[in-house]
């Protein structure tokens, strides 16, 4: 399966598009996004200091609410991550 | 209407500290108190020329209205608030963010601005990139959502 994942912040620096789309098993839930985040930091980003991306990260779905670890994963869905946030 | 909260393109329009006074104004009012932030031209020993401002747009406002409404049951249920947030690439001396608040006495005025302020920075999904004079540019780390246990 895969998903659509849209980036914000700092995971912008994952992708020069907007969205970045993650091959996932079937049946995969939000830790298993931080997994696969992680390799991804590890193989193509390591020296973009977001070691730490994947485990500070919160996860919204597409109605923008807050999704635990636990959360399913549907094919093509669509979810943003929200790195560390600072306005002001 | 006692409450307004936008996100501004900052490509198209700016901050206005004289529409955050024409709106918070009421003979209600024994006091106003603004808090107007600026892009700054150093952090962490770097010249910075200017921030870029991301943001979740829909949640982002939501959260505004959340605050701001929490911010008038806890102190003045009366208070007319004002808050705008940038988005987009700020130069220095620029406003970043507004909040203006008009209420009945000072001490609610000065900490409903304080209040506002302090959880834009923890709820609202806003981030800054920063950009050096040396050309170099880095996202500023932030409040992690999850909570020190969830963080493994």
């Amino acid at each position: 399966m895969e998903i659509q994942l849209k980036l914000y912040g700092s995971s912008k620096i994952l992708s020069d598009k907007d969205t970045l789309n993650i091959q996932l098993p079937n049946n995969s839930n939000i830790e298993k996004v931080r997994d696969i985040l992680s390799k991804i930091i590890s193989e193509k980003h390591s020296k973009s200091n977001l070691e730490n991306l994947p485990q500070t990260a919160a996860f919204f779905s597409e109605k923008d609410e807050v999704v635990n670890d636990n959360y399913k994963l549907k094919d093509k869905e669509f979810i943003s991550i929200i790195p560390p946030i600072g306005g002001g | 209407m006692s409450l307004h909260t936008a996100l501004v393109k900052i490509e198209g329009k700016k901050i206005s500290s004289e529409k955050a006074k024409s709106f918070i104004i009421s003979e209600k009012n024994g006091a106003e108190s603004i808090v107007v932030g600026r892009v700054r031209n150093e952090n962490d020993r770097k010249k910075v020329t200017a921030v870029t401002y991301d943001a979740n747009d829909k949640v982002v406002i939501k959260s505004f209205q959340s605050i701001c409404n929490d911010a008038k049951n806890k102190f003045d249920k009366n208070a007319k608030i004002f808050l705008e947030h940038a988005k987009g690439y700020v130069y220095i001396r620029e406003i970043s963010i507004l909040i203006a608040v008009g209420s009945g006495h000072r001490d609610e005025a000065f900490k409903i601005c304080r209040y506002i302020l302090e959880e834009v920075k923890h709820q609202s999904p806003i981030w800054k990139k920063e950009h050096y004079a040396d050309g170099k540019e880095e996202w500023l780390s932030g409040h992690s959502l999850r909570t020190k246990k969830q963080i493994k």
